[in-house]
């Protein structure tokens, strides 16, 4: 009889937790379905595996992304195929066959998304850009590029130049001749590093497309010395 | 009238089998066989033991049907399982919760033994497989931690990597052993998975086997009274006598203890798993959630605590050495003395010994729970060089920061009170070590840090030295490194050298 009695009133303890499964103390709250291309998403997808090396402004060692001028300039299908196959020395691929995390979908839906939040925005604080100038790297003329060298960039970047040098073979082994182009056109004027069109010593009006990728070309071959 | 004749019938088929296989003789003795009519309440806790150890086969299968092992989409299909399967979350929540019960249990178990001396002869391969249990046990739930792939798995896989890859000479082998590659990845959650569900519940099931074998065959031990002591030439057929006049059937009298015992265990098993719910996943998607602190499970917290608080300069030697000398000490307890006393009162020296382990085990329980210290794992990509690293830095010194969040040395280090607190903040490091210092560091690790030495480039290294050598104080403007503190290039624009664009 005691036996008996025991047992159903466990089998009813069991019962009442089989009913109140779902509003337990321990049921885990429902998480939030996340849209792959929404905003939220974009923004998200961002902050946890691009923001820590390309900011905005001042912060970040690499290119900031949140910003407008990028996005004037750079060409979609150019920026997806960096985000896949990564760059360089440090710019990670991100494209799962390469060991990443994303879909090829993702990416696409994320260049969408950086696009239309800091794409369509006028380009504020600089002046705005007066020529066009194509986003991929051209081969210049190096012998031209030692002399835009000299007379642009080499009081910021020449001997005891505030900026630091960019010959330093060491610096030009971390980074690819496209981020070096980059680094040329996008500038990065929180730092004091002006973007191609700005005013540079003996080049008022900035430089020309012919002269960045001049430059450009003369900075990759001392790479190699 | 009626039960009698289903009894009849009921028979029919069972003495079918029994002539066929001898299962009910084979078992009846195993029922029946006496045990020690003092053996009372000491007695549950290996039977408890083994309850859990059913549980977690019974609701592994389960979650077995429902998990994907693979690298993209665990995450996901423990999602799935806590909100989308019904009862999902309570089977993960049983799974998470009994096995750490099962291990606390079993430790009992082996307080229980090793105090009331029950290794003793005859019964020393009883506590050797015992030990195998436990460790087998042990790397199920190492390995059931990874299942989830989260940020605690990332911690209980790094440091593994850490120890293996400490091993002399085939530390690189082992490590892509263990983790199938260089470096953490799909690879390993496959290779931790196979171990999880096939390998390891394999050979605990086997150990069990025996484990159950030896205790029918060795008997079990009497309480034991100060002044009976054991003499192997004597003991065994003394035991056997007294089990045949004063034993007791092992059912149903024994077994109702356990019984009682076991129902009490399941019944806070359920209160615990309905409302503490399933373990983790902790932190993945989520993007808030930068500075989660990712921990072990409790049966490793202790290692935790203790790999916090240990001194730099010997590290390899405790991560390597203790662990394995720990185990040699518990396989060699039967043969550090197999006779003589099993009374607690009259080993005073074993009870000390058994005390300071327990309050070893919880004091470093405690401190585990309470350090902060832990790495963080999206760190690299998701916190950004705050900009007073970034300005008036030359372009090497910004690529040294572009690699310290590449090869992930924010993981483990802070930047301007973001980043990993596994190792110190390096925000003012330059004031304490020097460039070749620095080089030593990185390259050799040591104090728990990865040595990187073969992972960094030349380029990479200069790089990251020229970054660190700027880390210094505000009010401190002179680095100890000549010509890493360049005045900004916005406080400089004499006339002749155009003008800046801001
Ligand atoms: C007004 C001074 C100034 C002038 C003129 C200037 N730069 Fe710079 N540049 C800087 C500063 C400051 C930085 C530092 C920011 C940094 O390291 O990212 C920089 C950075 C760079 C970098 C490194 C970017 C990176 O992220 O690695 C390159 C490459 C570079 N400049 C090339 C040039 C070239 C080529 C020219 C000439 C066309 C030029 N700069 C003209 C100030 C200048
Ligand atoms: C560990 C730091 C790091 C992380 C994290 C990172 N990047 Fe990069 N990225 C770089 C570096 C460094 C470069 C330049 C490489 C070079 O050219 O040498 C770069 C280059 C790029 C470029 C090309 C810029 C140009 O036009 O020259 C794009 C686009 C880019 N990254 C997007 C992303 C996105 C999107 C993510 C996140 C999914 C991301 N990166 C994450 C370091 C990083
Ligand atoms: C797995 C975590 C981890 C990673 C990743 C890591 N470190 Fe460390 N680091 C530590 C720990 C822990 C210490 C403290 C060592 C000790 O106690 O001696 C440390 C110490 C240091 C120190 C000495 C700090 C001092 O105050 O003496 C430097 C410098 C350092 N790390 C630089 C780096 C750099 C650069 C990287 C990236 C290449 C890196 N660490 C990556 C964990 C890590």
């Amino acid at each position: 009889m005691m036996h008996l009695r025991v047992a159903s009133v466990f089998l009813c303890a069991m019962l009442a937790i089989v009913v109140a499964c779902e509003r337990l103390p321990g049921a885990p709250k429902a998480s939030i379905p996340v849209v792959v291309g929404s905003p939220s998403w974009t923004l998200a997808t961002f902050n946890t595996n691009c923001r820590g090396c390309h900011s905005q402004g001042a912060e970040g060692a690499a290119l900031p992304l949140v910003n407008p001028g990028y996005w004037k300039i750079a060409n979609d299908d150019q920026i997806t195929k960096v985000i896949a196959l990564g760059q360089g020395v440090s710019m990670p691929g991100y494209l799962d066959e390469n060991g990443g995390p994303f879909s090829a979908d993702e990416i696409d839906a994320l260049v969408k998304g950086m696009r239309s939040m800091w794409g369509g925005e006028p380009h504020d604080g600089n002046p705005v850009l007066p020529g066009t100038i194509s986003p991929t790297l051209v081969v210049g003329d190096a012998v031209a590029g030692a002399l835009v060298f000299e007379s642009a960039c080499a009081n910021c970047h020449g001997a005891n130049g505030p900026a630091g040098s960019v010959t330093d073979p060491m610096y030009l082994r971390l980074i690819s001749d496209q981020g070096l182009w980059s680094a040329v056109v996008y500038g990065r004027s929180e730092l004091g590093s002006p973007p191609w069109n700005s005013p540079m010593p003996n080049h008022p009006n900035g430089l020309t497309p012919t002269e960045v990728a001049d430059v450009v070309s003369w900075l990759a071959t001392k790479r190699t010395q | 009238m009626i039960l009698a004749r289903i009894l009849a019938l009921a028979k029919i088929p069972i003495e079918w089998i029994e002539l066929r296989t001898g299962a009910i003789a084979f078992s009846k003795p195993m029922l029946f066989h006496h045990v020690p009519r003092s053996a009372k309440w000491w007695y549950v806790f290996g039977s408890a033991t083994l309850m859990f150890f059913t549980i977690q086969i019974v609701t592994g299968v389960c979650l077995g049907t429902m998990y994907a092992p693979s690298a993209a989409q665990a995450w996901e299909s423990l999602r799935y399982i806590d909100e989308d399967v019904p009862f999902g979350w309570m089977l993960r929540a049983l799974h998470g919760w009994s096995s750490t019960a099962m291990v606390v249990m079993m430790v009992i178990h082996m307080l229980q033994v090793f105090l009331h001396g029950s290794f003793k002869f005859p019964r020393e391969l009883n506590w050797i497989t015992g030990v195998f249990l436990l460790l087998t046990v042990l790397a199920l739930a190492f390995t059931g931690q990874v299942m989830r792939w989260d940020q605690d798995a990332y911690w209980g896989l790094g440091i593994g990597a850490a120890i293996v890859d400490r091993v002399p000479i085939f530390g690189d082998q082992m490590r892509g052993l263990l983790l199938g590659g260089p470096i953490i990845g799909g690879e390993t959650l496959n290779r931790f998975f196979a171990l999880h569900v096939f390998i390891l519940p394999g050979a605990a099931i086997a150990l069990v086997g025996v484990h159950m074998t030896l205790i029918i065959k060795n008997g079990i031990s009497e309480m034991p009274k100060p002044g009976a002591v054991v003499v192997p030439s004597t003991y065994r057929k003394e035991f056997e006598e007294r089990m045949e006049k004063t034993g007791v059937p092992f059912f149903p009298d024994a077994v109702q203890r356990d019984m009682v015992f076991c129902g009490t265990c399941l019944i806070i098993l359920i209160i615990l798993a309905a409302s503490f719910g399933p373990f983790g996943p902790g932190g993945m998607p989520d993007p808030t959630l930068i500075d989660t602190n990712p921990r072990p499970d409790y049966p490793f917290m202790w290692i935790f605590g203790a790999v916090s608080l240990l001194p730099p300069a010997s590290e390899t030697a405790i991560m390597l050495i203790t662990p394995a000398i720990g185990v040699l000490i518990l396989i060699a307890v039967p043969f550090l003395s197999n006779s003589g006393e099993r009374a607690p009162s009259r080993r005073p020296g074993m009870v000390l010994v058994a005390v300071f382990v327990v309050m070893a085990i919880v004091a470093l329980t405690y401190e585990g729970v309470t350090s902060p210290w832990s790495p963080v794992m999206d760190a690299w990509s998701s916190l950004a060089t705050p900009a007073q690293f970034i300005k008036g830095r030359t372009p090497l010194q910004v690529q040294g920061a572009v690699v310290f969040q590449s090869v992930q040395c924010r993981n483990c280090h802070e930047l301007g009170g973001f980043g990993g607190k596994r190792g110190p903040a390096l925000d003012e490091i330059s004031t304490r070590l020097s460039p070749d210092q620095l080089v030593r560091q990185i390259q050799q690790g040591g104090g728990n840090m990865p040595a990187f030495g073969k992972n960094l480039n030349s380029a990479q290294m200069s790089a990251l030295v020229a970054f660190l050598g700027t880390l210094r104080p505000e009010n401190e403007p002179d680095s100890k490194i000549p010509g890493a503190n360049l005045p900004l290039p916005t406080s400089m624009s004499p006339p002749d050298r155009g003008v800046l664009t801001r």
